[in-house]
């Protein structure tokens, strides 16, 4: 059995060591090659891009949603009306009114559900701008930047978007009063994307529709399109690598 | 078949004019319409209404003009009004864009109308202020869009003497663009389409030839000689510091003469023979990109008055009477909803739009900027080096002649 000296186990150390550095050293520098340059000047934003299906299972189904909602409502009301005790209950919410200008929670409901049907939604992101592209809808287009951003304003409407820690946030008031809320937040291993919408009309209790999608590979584009304006849109098919 | 021409031409003539009648009466109602809307490629000023220039016939010339009123005119690239960060929207810098390329388009509109009065000598484009013309028209993109073209004109002499400072406004109707319909392949308009707003440039060269008339042929003669010293005293201010004079009114005017056979005089007038051919050529380059560009943004105005009639029409239909029993109901709500929507689609849709313009710009703009050889940057730096050159020239070859003077 050979023994192995003082001075060979030092060597032995120091070797495993600059062999251990080296293929950090190697590593770290391949990594950053595929890393993007940091830009510190921008905020640091989750990274929302990417493909994803809805996941069913995990989503509200609005019905449900809407019945929990109307019982909590009545709980409420049920509490007030017990704590006025003998007094005439006059709601301040006016969920259940069905005055013109406001929407009752069935109406909040039924139009959470009919925003909210794209089974998909595709997000693109950069160092300026994310992008939620949602089929048969127009898209959610917010910038990096600190503060309330306006991203379109009309006759119909406004949407204003901004950011809150990780989430990211799109306000779309309507001209009838209605506002429609969507947050936005990713899962840290970006696997999983949640979108709560919210809508309220007047100050009336938002009805809230929470859905869960998973990230999914959509395949590869075939072809690189781009809109002119003499030729329309003119695309060349992308050449496999 | 010539009457029958003619008489088309004499009912378009017709038609135009009960067009541009019907639109100067609405314009102030367009005006509050438009200004609620998001007008795309305006450059977002609220000013108050310009009334626009309506039908106007340039005065053209048959002969050549008399040497004296035969001024030299350089119609700088346009300045735009910054786009205000409050007010624009996220994806707005695509308008930006847009409104660059319309700086150096739209200048060059107008110098051939100038050239088509045929009532001046030379008209070039500059890319910046030149000592060696006579007159010197400045503009501002105030708005631009397929409907209105407000445009802040300044024309000034070689003398310091103001002779427009005015904002100029038209409005395009239907019978302004061609009778072309958009499709979604091979959107050409025909080149030699007339310019939809043609008439702003026309009463601009009116107004120019009225101020010129006004003028007496000494002063006139006055004007021609000023320049001559101004480009002389930018090639060596310190030669010719005391060759001019300005009067109690600011105007400048020739303290000195030189002899017409002076060889300081034959050796500026070279210089600046040389010069003119050197912004000939820049004149040029601005040709080769109204040409390039010319029938894309005909089309992309096209595409601009549509959006707009578009939004002219959402807006009409915005009616209460229309929601299906009150505003709150779900019927009411997926209206409202859906409104907003395609309003929104469409905006993105035109901003798409808006993008492959540029994208198709960019050839012929980066074209103009690389055309002069041995001269780097853009075509603005380009001609700052070229001044620099004439200047270092001009000091080799009368080097030891400033005594003699």
């Amino acid at each position: 059995m050979r023994i192995i000296s003082k001075y060979e186990r030092v060597s032995f150390v120091t070797d495993s060591w600059v062999m251990v550095l080296l293929a950090m050293g190697l590593s770290t520098a391949s990594v950053a090659a595929d890393l993007t340059v940091l830009d510190l000047d921008q905020p640091i934003r989750p990274n929302f891009s990417g493909s994803w299906e809805k996941d069913f299972r995990r989503s509200d189904d609005w019905e449900i949603e809407l019945n929990r909602t109307i019982q909590q409502i009545q709980r409420e009301a049920q509490l007030l009306a017990s704590q006025s005790s003998g007094r005439r209950f006059q709601s301040s919410r006016g969920n259940g009114g069905n005055r013109r200008g406001r929407s009752n929670v069935v109406d909040l409901a039924r139009l959470a559900e009919f925003i909210s049907r794209q089974p998909t939604i595709t997000i693109t992101q950069n160092n300026d701008e994310v992008r939620v592209e949602r089929e048969g809808d127009a898209a959610l287009i917010c910038g990096i930047e600190e503060g309330v951003m306006e991203s379109f304003s009309s006759k119909h409407g406004r949407e204003v978007c901004t950011w809150e820690k990780r989430q990211l946030i799109f306000e779309i008031s309507l001209t009838n009063s209605a506002k429609i809320l969507h947050r936005f937040t990713v899962s840290s291993d970006n696997q999983m994307l949640n979108m709560v919408t919210s809508i309220s009309s007047g100050n009336s209790t938002p009805f809230n529709l929470i859905q869960v999608f998973q990230r999914y590979d959509a395949p590869p584009d075939e072809f690189n399109c781009e809109q002119t304006l003499s030729r329309g849109i003119v695309c060349s098919q992308i050449r496999p690598r | 078949m010539c009457a029958a021409k003619s008489d088309h031409v004499n009912e378009n003539f017709l038609l135009r004019k009960i067009a541009k009648a019907i639109s100067r009466v609405s314009f102030h109602a367009i005006f509050l319409l438009l200004l609620a809307s998001c007008a795309q490629t305006s450059v977002r000023t609220v000013l108050p209404p310009i009334e626009p220039v309506g039908d106007v016939v340039l005065v053209e010339s048959s002969e050549v003009p008399t040497e004296n009123l035969q001024l030299e005119v350089g119609v700088l690239v346009f300045d735009a009004n910054p786009l205000n960060e409050d007010d624009s929207l996220i994806g707005d810098w695509i308008f930006e864009e847009i409104v660059q390329n319309e700086t150096q388009y739209l200048p060059y509109v107008l110098r051939n109308t100038l050239v088509e009065s045929n009532q001046w000598g030379a008209v070039r484009v500059l890319p910046q202020e030149d000592p060696s013309v006579d007159i010197l028209v400045s503009g501002t993109l105030v708005k631009s869009d397929g409907v209105t073209l407000d445009l802040q004109i300044q024309a000034v002499d070689s003398t310091g003497r103001e002779w427009l400072n005015k904002t100029y406004s038209d409005v395009a109707g239907d019978l302004d663009y061609p009778d072309f319909v958009l499709s979604t392949h091979n959107n050409l308009i025909p080149p030699n389409s007339e310019d939809p707003f043609k008439d702003i440039y026309e009463q601009i060269a009116n107004d120019l030839l009225s101020i010129r008339a006004r003028l007496t042929e000494e002063e006139l003669v006055n004007i021609s000689r000023v320049s001559q010293m101004l480009y002389a005293k930018d090639l060596s201010p310190e030669t010719f510091a005391d060759f001019l004079q300005q009067d109690p009114d600011g105007t400048l005017r020739v303290s000195r003469l030189l002899a017409s056979n002076d060889p300081m005089l034959s050796r500026v007038s070279e210089m600046r023979f040389r010069h003119h051919l050197f912004i000939d050529t820049v004149d040029g380059y601005y040709s080769a990109l109204y040409e390039e560009m010319k029938s894309i943004y005909d089309l992309w105005r096209l595409y601009s008055y549509e959006e707009l009639l578009e939004v002219q029409i959402g807006a009409q239909a915005i009616n209460p009477s229309d929601d299906y029993g009150g505003s709150g109901n779900f019927l009411s709500l997926t209206q409202s909803y859906n409104r907003y929507k395609w309003s929104k689609i469409y905006e993105q849709e035109f901003n798409a739009l808006a993008v492959g313009f540029s994208r198709e710009l960019a050839p012929a703009i980066l074209e103009l900027n690389s055309r002069v050889h041995g001269l780097t940057g853009t075509m603005d730096e380009q001609y700052d080096q070229w001044r620099i050159i004439l200047r270092d020239l001009f000091a080799l070859e009368t080097a030891g002649q400033e005594d003699l003077l």
